[in-house]
């Protein structure tokens, strides 16, 4: 027996897409900039690296915004119950068809290794990225502003980089956990329509 | 079922991109020389000359200077263009192929690239003649073999002078002088 | 050529025949004139019309109206060929230090002071405080038919005479008279007159001047393009009291210089600088914070000038040590490169020429300490005739473009000092007369009145000249992947951290590693998913 329930609301799909777009679209230009290849020149991609990072921090204004207001904030409120669970679901279960140890409902709605891996990105990597971010779109002024005195081009660099190899493998993960629904698509569809069976 | 066939197509598509993605390199060949550009190419005509086989030089091109007049500039290049009637003939007497006189003459070129070096370009005139059937395949593979003699440098041997097409001065734009093809 | 004088002349490579069209020169001077509304014209003036036979009796006419001019001369380089090093202490100029191009003056003085600006310097006597001894001519001309031969001391041919000898041209005597009655202002071509030559010969010394510049094209040089901006010299290097700023002697480099760095109208600073006309926020257009904030690390000249020695090639090589070699007939001779140039010539050793130099790139800070006469030198390491001092974090050097110029030049082994040789003379010491280095190195050093070991040996050495000329169109400027990718142009200057050119080589690895076994992981776990799923489908299968 299965119901469909309402987890993801109209504003946190679309922070979710836009966000995903950008973060793609960051770490294609950014590790452009960084060296790694060639794709739309060297230029281009700091021009949109920037551009898109700024959109970024629009669109995080009002998700942080939403967040408090909506007290979404708490799903992010990290538990270690069920979490050896879900490694042995992961480890184990997956393959031999066991029932899935969490069930989610809209005051739940991420699991427990889900709750700890978007915190660590959102209270580590995030910060990291966006500190070392802004470093280094105001390099410009830090001759200005004194703080050539201590901040070191490499290193803002060397951390951002970091960060950034950091939200790659989330990327990876992530985008390869969304297919561990019912069906491969069943999550996938959830953060389109918002709407997730569950039994 | 899908899965497979989607692999199918991925596995293509790869392939088809990386052929993509190396067929300039197949089709044209860049080497280092060992010398300054005026001597490079000075070398490369003077070998030209020595090769035989009814090889001509038939215009040094200095596309640089073009850009100049224009009130830019790019870094050094000259074009060696070299010809032969014993290659070009056969071709230019059979209609299906006579297309393939926009590659003639045939081209060295000679350029400085942002590293301070200077390096060779060239065509791979073997490989492009295999598309065009027995004849042109025939032609350019020999053609080929010439063009490796071109590239064969004694250093024991001092810089022998760079050769000026007659009419144009020094490696002037656009210019080739007469001669050859 | 065991004429001293032949041969020596052969040496530069001066053009020194007047243009075919001189007349139709004085002509376009005379215009010029008429368009620069000068309130005199000096063809009108009493005192010039008279055939003068030598370049100090025109001086002597130019001195009843213009009292201080001399005065003035005596107080500049162009005249003291001296300079005496604030920071440093270092006393410099072409009387003092050697290079190691011709390497010296002193007991070679008829020879080199073809660029003196006066008349008569032909040995260490020469009096310094004689007015009439001031050339106004070589600078103020606008007839392009005055022109001084090396070998003279500094006077122009006063009858015509073949130059280089035996070479069938004729250096002709220009008419003084006239001349004179068609004084100007300086231009790209008195000034180029020795400043384009340097170092023997068109293109020779500096890289970034030559004789393409009397003439340049938009591509060459965008403020002195002929159908451009058309700068003379002046227009930036602004002279007043026949003072003229901005030298190599004392380069004006950074931001700590931001006081000699002056704007246009104010009273201190150098004007010859890129900020006293663009200011130091030079951008406009796309990402124009981001190019200013360069700025403060880089030159100008080092993204706005690519290349150097774009029109014609300069000298990069010149390796005394192999001079003196004779043909089979036991003549001294010479060999062109491909290009056409020199590559050997027997009084003068091996040559290297190179066109569109990519120049290599230091941190300056202005100060520059030279490897005088005097200095002890190691001849185990390649000599520095000048070492251009800078670091990334002195706070005041920039990254500056210049021509390293590499040679081997004679020194005393026995002091470990440089020597002076006497190239050029009419004597049995010279070097280019007589091919013997002890003769011409003893000659040489008893004329500076130095202590020499007597015995010699070459050693490596090399010059750094700051490259500042010849600006290229904007479009031109080196690109963002010209220094941010790897390899990269500014791969050799230490202390930069360029994005896209090296981030953390085990970073990189660890992260890309990483990434790499991510994928291959959820790719492993998606299979065995898939594996297991169709295990299971298959035993309900059975299990129906």
């Amino acid at each position: 027996m299965s119901e469909r329930i309402y987890i993801f609301k109209g504003f946190e799909r679309f922070w979710h897409w836009a966000q995903a777009g950008l973060i793609l679209f960051m770490l294609v230009t950014g590790f452009e900039v960084h060296g790694s290849y060639k794709l739309f020149g060297f230029e281009n991609a700091v021009d949109y690296h920037t551009i898109a990072a700024w959109t970024l921090v629009g669109l995080w204004c009002f998700a942080i915004f939403w967040h408090f207001t909506t007290g979404e904030w708490r799903q992010y409120i990290p538990t270690f119950d069920k979490v050896t669970d879900m490694i042995k679901f992961y480890a184990i279960g997956i393959f031999t068809q066991a029932p899935h140890p969490y069930h989610v409902n809209p005051q739940r709605k991420h699991n427990p290794l889900q709750r700890l891996a978007y915190l660590g990105i959102l209270a580590v990597a995030g910060p990291v990225i966006w500190v070392t971010g802004w470093f280094y779109l105001f390099y410009d002024k830090w001759n200005e502003w004194g703080w050539d005195a201590f901040l070191s081009l490499e290193w803002v660099a060397f951390f951002h980089t970091l960060a950034a190899f950091v939200f790659l493998l989330f990327v990876i993960a992530h985008v390869y956990l969304t297919t561990t629904g019912h069906t491969p698509l069943a999550h996938i569809k959830a953060m389109i329509t918002g709407w997730e069976k569950v039994d | 079922m899908w899965k497979v066939l989607g692999g199918v197509v991925l596995g293509l598509l790869l392939c088809v991109g990386l052929a993509y993605s190396m067929m300039s390199r197949l089709m044209f060949t860049e080497t280092q020389s060992p010398f300054g550009m005026e001597e490079t190419v000075a070398r490369i005509q003077h070998n030209i000359q020595k090769t035989g086989n009814g090889w001509e030089l038939s215009g040094l091109r200095n596309p640089a200077k073009a850009v100049q007049k224009d009130g830019g500039n790019v870094l050094p290049v000259m074009m060696i263009e070299a010809c032969s009637t014993k290659y070009s003939k056969p071709i230019l007497k059979e209609d299906t192929v006579r297309f393939l006189s926009i590659l003639m003459p045939c081209k060295v070129s000679v350029y400085k690239k942002d590293d301070g070096k200077i390096y060779i370009g060239t065509m791979n005139a073997g490989l492009m003649g295999k598309m065009f059937g027995p004849l042109v395949g025939d032609v350019m593979s020999q053609v080929a073999e010439d063009q490796k003699k071109f590239l064969l440098f004694d250093p024991s041997t001092p810089a022998p002078p760079m050769i000026l097409p007659a009419a144009a001065g020094p490696a002037t734009g656009g210019g080739g002088g007469g001669g050859g093809c | 050529m065991r004429n001293p004088f032949l041969g020596a002349l052969l040496a530069l490579t001066l053009v020194l025949a007047p243009p075919a069209g001189a007349s139709t020169d004085a002509e376009a001077a005379s215009a010029a004139r008429a368009t620069a509304k000068s309130t005199a014209d000096h063809a009108a003036f009493k005192v010039l019309q008279q055939p003068f036979k030598s370049g100090p009796e025109v001086t002597r006419a130019c001195l009843t109206c213009h009292t201080e001019a001399a005065k003035q001369v005596h107080k500049s380089k162009h005249w003291t060929w001296e300079f005496l090093n604030p920071e440093t202490q270092q006393r410099l100029g072409k009387k003092h230090v050697i290079n190691n191009f011709c390497t010296a003056v002193p007991s070679n003085y008829e020879f080199c002071t073809a660029c003196h600006v006066g008349y008569g310097w032909k040995d260490e006597k020469f009096d310094f405080t004689s007015q009439e001894n001031v050339d106004c001519l070589v600078c103020h001309d606008t007839t392009g038919t005055y022109r001084k031969v090396p070998g003279l001391a500094g006077h122009p041919p006063y009858k015509d005479m073949e130059f280089p000898p035996k070479s069938g041209r004729i250096a002709k005597a220009p008419d003084l008279g006239k001349v004179a009655r068609a004084v100007g202002k300086s231009s790209r071509d008195t000034c180029g007159a020795c400043h384009f030559l340097g170092g023997g010969g068109d293109a020779v010394k500096h890289g970034d001047l030559d004789t393409s510049l009397k003439k340049p094209g938009k591509y060459l040089d965008v403020h002195m393009a002929k159908d451009g901006l058309n700068f003379t010299c002046g227009t930036c290097h602004m002279t007043s009291g026949h003072d003229v700023p901005g030298s190599r002697y004392g380069v004006t480099v950074a931001k700590s210089d931001a006081a000699r760095m002056h704007m246009r109208g104010r009273a201190e600073g150098n004007p010859a600088t890129c900020e006293s006309c663009h200011g130091d926020k030079p951008h406009k257009a796309r990402q124009a914070d981001r190019l200013n904030s360069h700025a403060t690390k880089l030159a100008c000249q080092t993204c706005h000038i690519p290349e150097f020695a774009r029109a014609q090639p300069t000298k990069m090589k010149w390796d005394w040590s192999t001079a003196g070699k004779m043909d089979e007939k036991g003549k001294p001779f010479k060999l062109k490169d491909s290009s056409g140039h020199e590559s050997y010539d027997s009084r003068k050793g091996d040559f290297s020429y190179e066109s569109n130099v990519i120049p290599t790139y230091v941190w300056f800070n202005g100060e520059v300490q030279y490897t005088l006469r005097e200095t002890k030198l190691d001849p185990s390491k390649v000599v520095e005739i000048n070492r251009f001092e800078g670091s990334p974090d002195d706070g005041k050097s920039k990254v500056w473009p210049i021509k390293r110029f590499v040679g081997k030049q004679p020194y005393d082994i026995g002091n470990n000092q440089l020597v002076v040789f006497h190239t050029y003379g009419q004597d049995d010491s010279a070097l280019w007369s007589n091919f013997n280095w002890d003769k011409a190195i003893e000659y040489g050093m008893r004329e500076i009145g130095a202590e020499y070991s007597g015995k010699f040996a070459f050693v490596s050495t090399e010059m750094s000249w700051p490259i500042t000329h010849m600006v290229a169109p904007k479009a031109d400027a080196l690109a963002c992947r010209q220094c941010h990718a790897a390899p990269g142009r500014l791969d050799n200057v230490p202390g930069l951290y360029i994005p896209g050119r090296h981030g953390n080589a085990l970073m990189d690895l660890a992260g890309w590693s990483l990434a790499g076994l991510t994928l291959l992981g959820v790719l492993g776990h998606g299979a065995g998913r898939i594996f297991a799923s169709r295990k299971a489908k298959a035993r309900e299968g059975e299990g129906k």
